[in-house]
């Protein structure tokens, strides 16, 4: 048709003019089009981070619950876990006697324990002064036990350091990775927590199982090794069964392998460095505690009470990293809502000046179109053709520029849930809960929103240089210049 | 049918420049028969263009009727008019206003836009057109690569495309050489002969409007004088200086040989 043939004669005769006003609007768009891009994958992002720190939050539910019902017993160490668990000693609130004959006035900086906490701070020499394991046979009578998980914790690091701490000086190391030996019998994996549950990849020890290894994140780093490989603990060859992610800063760095495993290599054997006792039910800990100190008061008795208020620590933690991400979200959309209004202002402006300049321009065109019998609807179309065609180019090339500028328009444009959640769940969750952030990527849906966004930009902007036109009378075809 | 195509009686019109209110026309009256060539003169500010654009359907009348083919267009609405120019008149311009990024073609199938349905129709009609005014095979040339006469051959050819009642022409030489004046004019004459089309025509060259049959002296709004011309294309007339006898066609008188087209006066018969 006649129509559509001039609309784009007309924009080509001004070529340079028609490019800048496609780049402009181009950019304009593709803008427009990264926004919500951008706060789609921050959406996405968010709903990752709720789905995983939810699912967190439930395994730290089931860990508070199991965690109520579980005693540590341990050797008080000479140097194990400072700082974290002065409260934790045995002895804390017994009468004197209580102090192990190992101790040394350090004792009191905390039993070791195999804790979810201490593993972090274990760089010492040892990990705990290993006890022997008949002590296992004692406590697993006593009434009310319903199992006991003897448990090796060795720590392995290469660098010395000295450390000056209240007028003492230690000699510490610095911890490459934890070796953790548990009984691998059917009983404990499948009732009792004593391995991980978050297996990332591969799976995880099964009963009966040696040579084997299941390493953490941060081992298989430091192995540089992943599922089916070879690594070399303490010159023993281990292969490689599985990784799991760490559900507490505590577990970071352990390793996990059988009890005799562990014994073999760091040449403990029939020794273990604590004993992890299950009681039939939470409200029976008290009495097994008491019947433990009664029968050896030599060892530190741990309740899950100190495991359960760093649980609900690390909890509440997840609920303000979620809220966190939640509210910066709410703001990302309202920052987004204020760009694309600004935007869309911007691009109908362009359309506008360039459409009514267009329009003064061609006054003496329009009028001789009128003079020959076009109607005021028929210039008025051929107007809102013009611009819709022109920012129908600008649309493409914008979701064009947008296919692979998406990511870094909405990057510089909206504040990022990832960067406030990274920093909540850093410190919170131990890196643990921090979700693969979304990338920014287009969708059909979106292509088709922006274009058919431009077309609306561009009839608005041509809607009153269009009026102009028609209203131009056809006596300016007289006038000669 | 009558043979009326124009009938202007008591027309005035009236601008108002800032409150002061000027009359362009007044009281004018004008019978234009089908078939006329009929030229516009007058000095600038008489009204010609005022009364062209009023016979045009361009501009309304404040006072006055003016009946078009039949039509009452005084009292037409603005927003009906454009339908009579598009199918009542043709419009040449001083300055051809040619639409620059169209060929010769295009441009004359403008006006048939919505009159013709079909395509190859207009296509047609309009390569028909251009012939007529003598330029086939450069239909599909854009108006910047035509030469002067011939961007007004093709908005004659335009103005014809509706075959209107009236054509109009606004000084079409005005812009043209004394070589394509000539022929400008030889064409609208012709046209006029051949195919009987009624051509009112505003100029204020003389040697233009002498090949015209009547020629309309305009002064303050009002027709102060009225003379034929020679319009040698279509009659047989007689030679200005020395009253031989003129055949048709001719633009040199054969017995004096004076040119008849290099004259800068009105002739009287």
């Amino acid at each position: 048709m006649g129509l559509v043939n001039r609309a784009v004669k007309n924009i080509s005769r001004r070529k340079i003019r028609a490019a800048l006003v496609i780049i402009a609007l181009s950019i304009s768009l593709s803008i427009m089009i990264s926004i919500p891009a951008g706060l789609m994958a921050n959406q996405e992002t968010t709903n990752a981070l709720t789905n995983n720190l939810s699912s967190t939050i439930t395994d730290t539910s089931e860990s508070i619950s199991q965690a109520l019902s579980q005693i540590d017993v341990t050797l008080s160490s000479r140097f194990a876990g400072f700082g974290f668990r002065q409260e934790s000693s045995s002895s804390a609130g017994s009468p004197s006697g209580q102090m192990p004959p190992t101790g040394q006035g350090s004792d009191r900086y905390g039993g070791f324990g195999g804790g979810d906490i201490a593993g972090q701070f274990g760089g010492m020499s040892q990990a705990g002064t290993p006890m022997n394991a008949s002590l296992y046979a004692d406590i697993n009578s006593i009434k009310n036990v319903a199992t006991v998980a003897a448990v090796l914790e060795v720590s392995e690091g290469s660098k010395n350091q000295t450390l000056s701490m209240m007028g003492q000086s230690f000699s510490m190391q610095i911890t490459d990775y934890i070796i953790k030996g548990v009984p691998l019998t059917s009983e404990l994996i499948n009732s009792y927590n004593v391995l991980p549950s978050n297996i990332v990849k591969g799976r995880n020890l099964q009963s009966g199982e040696t040579g084997v290894v299941l390493l953490s994140q941060n081992n298989s780093a430091f192995f540089n090794a992943g599922v089916g490989d070879i690594v070399s603990i303490l010159n023993v060859d281990f292969t490689v069964v599985g990784i799991y992610e760490p559900t507490s800063f505590s577990d970071n760095l352990v390793l996990y392998m059988s009890l005799l495993d562990a014994q073999t290599i760091t040449d403990n054997t029939d020794y273990i460095t604590s004993l992890r006792v299950f009681t039939t039910s939470s409200n029976t800990v008290d009495l097994v505690v008491e019947d433990i100190r009664t029968l050896h008061p030599e060892v530190t008795v741990t309740t899950g009470q100190e495991r359960l208020n760093q649980l609900e620590f690390m909890q509440s933690r997840y609920d303000e990293t979620l809220e966190s991400a939640q509210a910066s979200l709410a703001s990302t959309q309202a920052t987004a809502i204020q760009e694309i209004i600004v935007v869309v202002a911007a691009t109908s402006l362009i359309v506008l000046f360039v459409m009514l300049y267009t329009v003064r321009e061609r006054t003496k065109e329009i009028g001789t179109l009128k003079a020959i019998g076009f109607s005021n609807r028929t210039v008025m179309a051929q107007f809102i053709l013009e611009g819709l065609l022109l920012s129908l180019i600008a649309g493409i090339v914008g979701v064009v520029i947008a296919s692979f500028a998406a990511p870094t328009l909405s990057s510089l444009l909206l504040p990022s849930v990832s960067s406030s959640f990274g920093l909540a769940a850093g410190g919170g969750a131990g890196g643990s809960a921090v979700a693969a952030v979304s990338t920014v990527s287009l969708n059909v849906e979106l292509v088709v929103a922006a274009l058919g966004g431009a077309m609306v930009l561009g009839i608005l902007g041509t809607l009153y240089p269009a009026w102009r036109a028609a209203k131009i009378r056809p006596a300016e075809a007289m006038r000669y210049e | 049918m009558s043979d009326i195509v124009l009938q202007i009686e008591n027309l005035t019109k009236t601008y108002h420049l800032g409150k002061q209110p000027v009359k362009a026309l007044t009281d004018l009256s004008l019978q234009v028969n089908k078939g006329e060539f009929i030229a516009i003169m007058g000095p600038s500010g008489s009204g010609k263009t005022t009364l062209l654009n009023v016979i045009g359907c361009i501009d309304k009348p404040t006072s006055g009727r003016v009946h078009l083919d039949g039509i009452e267009v005084a009292n037409t609405p603005e927003n009906k008019l454009y339908k009579i120019r598009q199918d009542k008149m043709g419009f040449i311009f001083q300055s051809f206003n040619l639409l620059p990024y169209l060929n010769a073609r295009e441009n004359v199938e403008l006006p048939m836009e919505s009159k013709v349905a079909s395509k190859t129709e207009r296509k047609k009609r309009a390569s028909e057109l251009l012939s007529i005014v003598g330029l086939s095979g450069r239909e599909n040339h854009r108006p910047q690569r035509l030469s002067q006469g011939e961007q007004q051959r093709v908005a004659i050819a335009r103005a014809l495309a509706n075959e209107p009642a009236i054509i109009l022409a606004d000084e079409p030489t005005g812009n043209l050489d004394s070589q394509n004046k000539r022929e400008i004019i030889k064409l609208l004459a012709n046209l006029n002969l051949t195919r009987g089309t009624t051509i009112i025509m505003v100029t204020h060259d003389s040697q233009v409007a002498n090949h015209t049959e009547r020629m309309l002296l305009l002064k303050n709004g009002k027709i102060v004088m009225e003379k034929e011309g020679l319009h040698v294309a279509k009659k047989q007339s007689r030679c200005p200086y020395c009253d031989a006898s003129i055949k048709v066609g001719d633009e040199n008188c054969s017995t004096c040989e004076k040119a008849l087209f290099e004259t800068d006066e009105l002739f009287v018969k």
